[in-house]
């Protein structure tokens, strides 16, 4: 009884490491766009389609086929970056909210167009079980939340030492005045876009072998899986993003387990409903930018 | 308008005597395919009336009309097959458990500031279709409520009901009219400028008494009731209800219908309704491309004309009035 619990809670871990990885890219962006970016998850699904493209076709090594996924979105989160989102810089919420949704219809449809709407078997990954602590868990699972941990201590670092990461964070409190002393927006907006978008992807092509699966519409779901979770983090916050995704991850698995499985995706939803009306803020300070 | 120079053809109002002998002839002019989407596109006019005294009028941005359909189309779906209470009961009754769903919503919703307050109306979309899903005893799930009857009027001896496609489009246009003049209203009417207000200024607003808080309240029930209302058109029409009438993509639907169309004004909106669902059922001749050319349409409109057709409405408007 009580090993289910830390199972579950383990499990949940898990799940919240993969949505805090594609979280904390969403609100990074949020940070300096002011928009709610809900073509998101499309970059996710890029990234594990990538992947699985490398593995089927040109037979790579999981690692490498990784690395074609987060480059082939990389390239095409430029492009997007380029095209539209510069453009959404200081337009009005529905600007960005209309141009994201129609980036989100693009990218899923294409790529649904390119290889058909079916499930697609991934093969590839470390799905052998590893015994940690007395828990059997699969390598891949190990393996995402310790790439979560790197990804968040990389992204403190980042921004609080490198100069990109100071001209984020300086773009994210007040765009005007970093025109002022000389800092390019655009390009600024242009680099935590791809960056973010890399991040989404990273945590798609290392999802996939868990998921088993990749299909064109499995973006879509974790759209709407980030948005309570940049919501409860406070808005561009990356430490609230990080507790909030782990938080969401443990309550779905442990709703999951025990009230069912078919009110797993409504978690999320209640429970920022619930903590929106208890703190309208979110549970975590917007001040607090990265 | 007596102060504006005109070249003396005002052509306004044979305009209008034009657009209404269109509109009543159109079975006629159309194949029933066409006029199906003609009906879809009256159906969803009434979420979308509603969504723009929300976003348009009011200044709050909601995705919580797909919500309000998918309500209003299982209230008409259950009453109908439970009760067979005629079609002008089921309708009016929706959309009035719709609106009154909407205040215990609307409470803590309008609580939240911009980006917060989406997301939560996007979660009542979400949650809406769980319990759609899952409280089976009275929505049956997945499977969804069949068999909704046509609409039927009880008039005693003259009695009848309407089975036709022609027939629907005739009773979903007569909708369509009485919800035009009553959101002309709304809108022309103090509380409507009261409404402009807010968007513009609530702090300003308040300060010159107009209590923001029930006005953005109010709105948002009778946008509800308006989702409700077109929820009980749509049911009627396709006969079945399943959780997927609680879609997010009705809701970006209704969205892109009022934005693209020209937020805050009511000919936008018609003109937004007609263009986008349009666009979606012409798009059928490449079922492959169809959702990207789609998105592809939203980000031109998106940049290319980024407060929707009502300028471009307003200045043909204008032109037919024969201002120079």
């Amino acid at each position: 009884m009580f090993w289910t619990l830390v199972e579950q809670v383990l499990n949940g871990i898990v799940s919240g490491s993969v949505y805090a990885i594609v979280a904390v890219g969403m609100t990074m962006i949020f940070g300096v766009l002011r928009a709610i970016n809900f073509a998101h998850g499309e970059y996710y699904m890029l990234g594990a389609f990538g992947a699985w493209v490398a593995v089927e076709y040109i037979d790579l090594p999981y690692p490498a086929a990784v690395v074609i996924g987060i480059l082939v979105t990389a390239l095409i989160a430029l492009a997007v970056g380029w095209l539209i989102m510069q453009r959404i810089v200081g337009a009005t919420a529905e600007t960005g909210v209309l141009a994201t949704l129609g980036v989100a219809l693009v990218l899923q449809n294409a790529v649904i167009f390119i290889f058909g709407g079916s499930y697609k078997y991934f093969n590839g990954g470390y799905i052998e079980p590893v015994t940690i602590f007395g828990f059997m868990l699969a390598e891949q699972r190990v393996l995402i939340i310790i790439v979560c941990v790197l990804v968040f201590l990389a992204l403190e670092a980042m921004v609080k030492l490198t100069w990109a990461g100071k001209a984020m964070r300086a773009v994210s409190q007040n765009p005007l005045c970093c025109e002022v002393v000389g800092i390019d927006v655009g390009k600024v907006v242009l680099q935590t876009f791809a960056l973010g978008a890399c991040l989404a992807a990273l945590s798609g092509a290392l999802t996939a072998p868990v998921n088993v699966t990749v299909y064109g519409g499995m973006g879509e779901i974790i759209t709407f899986k980030t948005l309570p979770i940049i919501i409860m983090g406070g808005l561009g916050n990356v430490r609230g993003t990080f507790f909030a995704a782990m938080i969401l991850g443990v309550a779905e698995s442990l709703v999951a387990t025990y009230i069912g499985l078919q009110y797993r995706d409504t978690v999320g939803f209640a429970t920022l409903m619930l903590v929106l009306m208890w703190r309208p803020h979110g549970l975590f300070s917007t001040r607090a930018r990265f | 308008m007596s102060t504006v120079a005109r070249n003396g053809r005002d052509l306004r109002l044979p305009f209008v005597a034009v657009l209404a002998a269109l509109a009543a002839s159109l079975p006629w002019l159309l194949g029933s395919y066409e006029l199906h989407a003609v009906i879809v596109a009256l159906t969803f006019l009434l979420p979308a009336y509603g969504l723009n005294l929300l976003v348009g009028y009011t200044g709050l941005l909601s995705l919580a009309q797909a919500a309000f359909f998918g309500i209003g189309a299982y209230v008409t779906a259950l009453l109908a097959i439970h009760f067979q209470t005629p079609f002008i009961v089921n309708l009016l009754a929706s959309g009035l458990i719709a609106g009154l769903i909407a205040f215990p919503l609307g409470v803590p919703a309008l609580r939240l500031r911009a980006t917060s307050f989406v997301m939560c109306t996007l979660g009542f979309v979400i949650i809406g279709q769980a319990i759609a899903k899952n409280w089976i005893s009275v929505t049956r799930g997945d499977m969804g409520l069949e068999s909704i009857p046509r609409p039927s009027f009880p008039l005693g001896p003259f009695s009848f009901t309407v089975s036709t496609t022609t027939g629907f489009y005739y009773l979903s246009l007569v909708i369509a009219a009485v919800a035009t003049l009553a959101v002309w209203l709304i809108v022309r009417s103090p509380a409507g400028r009261n409404m402009v207000a807010i968007r513009e200024n609530e702090t300003l607003a308040e300060s010159l008494g107009v209590p923001a808080w029930r006005y953005k309240i109010i709105v948002f029930m009778i946008g509800a009731a308006f989702g409700g209302l077109g929820g009980a058109l749509h049911a009627h029409y396709l006969t079945v209800v399943t959780p997927l009438t609680f879609q997010m993509q009705y809701s970006t639907t209704m969205l892109v219908i009022v934005l693209g169309g020209g937020p805050g004004t009511i000919s936008g909106v018609i003109f937004g309704s007609f263009l986008f669902v349009g666009l979606s059922e012409a798009l059928r001749v490449a079922p492959e491309l169809r959702m990207i050319a789609y998105g592809l349409c939203l980000l031109a409109i998106v940049f290319r004309f980024p407060r929707g057709f009502a300028p471009l409405i307003d200045r043909a408007w204008r032109w037919i009035g024969g201002e120079r």
